[in-house]
């Protein structure tokens, strides 16, 4: 299925990725963002709310991100593509409705522009800090798709993305960009309506009277219908029957029966399908920086320097972060000395690289407290450190970046 | 719980509205075992969230009939309320109110009288039809579950009235609460007897306290221009052609 025309502002822009979000967005077909505004978020709500009308879409600033996320829900099961927008604090306020998204199966997505945290933090700066959020902020067993970009002309492409994620997964898609993308100039090319591809809504086609709602199909995914076409829907956010009906006042139903199990599963067991790496110079790599979002573009600085000075050091960039390439990391892990993991946080994504290398490879963190990007010096230092390192050290190494070492002194000891 | 359902399939009826257009959302206090029964759309939603939730099915269809059976309007629902109310969204909202979180052990809710509860209740409560009216809401009525011919009317009336509406009704929690406050049984006659019905009356008169009759009835009944119809009136007078209405050719 191919973007309606009238959704496509087609042309090369100077835009910033906020703003680039919201043509995305339009153009994926979204039709409805429920949002409250919160820095550095609200210029992608902002392009969206001025562009949409116009295409029989609409924004509504909500009253709380409580409602925007629960009012997105709703008209994504009134068969519209919904979305809404928010950062660091609107963010932890969503959790509880994340849940109720994945046990609904509405397709949806939330755009993060991470900020400095945690509270308050540093409102208008950058972050990387809410990625485990992502993937454990609500309560309960279920699995979310969480993709980064890291340029606005990304954060175009992955709107769409990550719209056609959320309509073939039916789960909630997060975009993980952040400030420093988010408010980045670039720029950005806005293609001709033919050459956006779309994935449509999974809809049922057979009988009325036989359709189950969350009967799965064979990547364990159902198939969806309308609010108000007559289905007798039954959708609710306790563990259901593939009718739809909460097993609690089943007799005979135990755990088992429980949709969390295929929650997981349509993610886990879809992972090679859902799951985007780019990969460059990886073929003699003894290192391997794995990197996503902004901090994969500071990355290659660090890289070529590394190159120079003639240490083989590869990119694995992260383009889809949940689900993780267990697989995939867990094969390098096998064949290279070390991994190098910058992050914008005091270590997340970098305790999963540890976890699949399985001991066989080092892991080095160079963590970074928010409010600004690494120096690609810093992460050149590691990338040093890690082909260097003869011992195998059974934790991750923490290689602080010299700024770092120069506000904390070197931290305690 | 059944009573009130009685009323809303029999309101449906006499609205002559579609059935397949209605789609009724609730949050978790809500018993919705018998909803099945209606052959209508159902979603069940987080605590205090069914008129935030129905704002997007309305907004993604505005041709549905968005009902909200709440339990917690006031408390965790109630930013919902206010500016649902505010917006004039197009909803009718079914607050079943018991006093208590029936679900959870009996606790007093912020909708009951001074008196009541454990301790004598010593914090003042709310007045649902007033704090409607007050929100902007279009409609508001009170009711008890026993009032079932009122019950249903108020809902033929509000399903197809253009706006916000809230009927309140009463209706027991048969957990904790009645044996603490030694009203043993029959708490739905109770509020019946009890009560006494003045439409048209001033929402700021109808108060339910420990000493005076419950009032019902039918209250608050205006014409206001809904969400909807602001948004189009107003985004058209700004974009002219080049803006396309909601509800118009969305595919």
């Amino acid at each position: 299925m191919k973007a309606n025309p009238r959704d496509v502002r087609t042309g090369t822009y100077y835009m910033d990725g906020d703003i680039a979000a919201g043509y995305g967005a339009l153009a994926a077909g979204c039709r409805f963002i429920g949002g409250y505004p919160i820095t550095p978020s609200t210029e992608a709500a902002e392009s969206f709310a001025r562009i949409a009308p116009q295409s029989g879409a609409v924004f509504v600033q909500m009253e709380d991100e409580l409602a925007s996320v629960a009012s997105i829900m709703g008209a994504s099961w009134s068969g519209v593509k919904t979305m809404t927008i928010t950062s660091g604090p609107g963010y932890s306020l969503m959790m509880e409705a994340i849940g109720l998204g994945a046990m609904m199966e509405a397709p949806f997505v939330i755009l993060n522009i991470q900020r400095g945290g945690p509270s308050t933090g540093v409102p208008t700066k950058t972050g990387q800090a809410d990625m485990m959020q992502s993937r454990w902020g609500s309560h309960g067993d279920y699995e979310v798709i969480a993709i980064s970009p890291d340029s606005p002309q990304e954060l175009f492409d992955f709107m769409i993305k990550a719209f056609n994620l959320a309509e073939k997964y039916r789960c909630p898609v997060m975009v993980m960009s952040d400030e420093c993308v988010g408010h980045m100039s670039e720029k950005v090319v806005v293609p001709p309506a033919e050459e956006i591809e779309l994935e449509p809504r999974r809809i049922y086609t057979g009988p009325k009277e036989e359709y189950l709602p969350f009967k799965p199909d064979q990547d364990l995914v159902p198939k969806m219908v309308k609010a108000g076409d007559g289905y007798n829907l039954y959708v609710s956010g306790a563990s259901h029957d593939e009718r739809g009906y909460p097993i609690i006042y089943q007799k005979g139903k135990n755990q088992s029966d429980s949709t969390a199990r295929r929650l997981v599963d349509k993610i886990r067991l879809n992972a090679d399908k859902i799951i985007e790496l780019h990969e460059e110079k990886l073929d003699d790599a003894e290192v391997v920086v794995v990197s996503y979002g902004i901090t994969s573009r500071v990355a290659v600085r660090g890289i070529e320097l590394a190159r120079k000075k003639g240490i083989k050091v590869g990119k694995l960039r992260l383009v889809t972060v949940w689900p993780f390439p267990d697989q995939r990391i867990s094969e390098l892990a096998a064949k290279v000395k070390a991994f190098v993991v910058p992050e914008i946080n005091y270590g997340q994504v970098v305790y999963d690289v540890e976890r699949c290398s399985h001991g066989e490879a080092n892991v080095v963190l160079v963590p970074h407290g928010g409010a600004g990007v690494h120096d690609p010096e810093d992460i050149l230092e590691a990338i040093e450190y890690a082909a260097t390192e003869k011992k195998k050290i059974r934790k991750v190494i923490i290689r602080k970046t010299r700024l770092e070492k120069k506000v904390f002194g070197g931290g305690l000891k | 719980m059944n009573p009130i359902i009685t009323a809303f399939a029999n309101g449906i009826k006499k609205s002559g509205i579609e059935l397949s257009k209605i789609v009724v959302v609730s949050d978790i206090p809500f018993d919705p075992e018998i909803i099945k029964e209606l052959g209508i759309d159902f979603f069940h939603t987080t605590r205090g969230r069914a008129i935030a939730f129905g704002t997007g099915l309305k907004l993604g269809n505005p041709e549905l009939k968005v009902v909200a059976f709440i339990g917690d309007l006031m408390t965790i629902g109630g930013n919902h309320l206010v500016h649902s109310g505010r917006r004039n969204m197009e909803m009718l909202v079914i607050c079943v109110n018991n006093f208590v979180y029936k679900e959870i052990a009996g606790t007093p809710s912020p909708s009951v009288t001074t008196g009541f509860s454990a301790f004598s209740t010593f914090e003042k409560p709310f007045n649902a039809p007033h704090l409607a009216n007050s929100c902007g809401a279009v409609f508001t009525a009170r009711w008890t579950a026993l009032h079932t011919n009122d019950l249903t009317n108020s809902i033929a009336y509000a399903l197809p009235k253009p706006g916000f509406s809230v009927i309140e009704v009463l209706s027991p929690g048969p957990n904790f609460y009645q044996d603490i406050n030694k009203i043993e049984s029959e708490l739905l006659n109770f509020y019946f007897q009890n009560s006494i019905t003045k439409n048209k009356e001033d929402t700021r008169n109808v108060e339910i306290t420990a000493d005076e009759k419950i009032i019902t009835g039918e209250f608050t009944d205006k014409k206001k221009t809904t969400f909807i119809d602001s948004y189009n009136a107003q985004l058209g007078k700004i974009l002219g052609d080049k803006f396309i209405p909601l509800g118009g050719q969305n595919e």
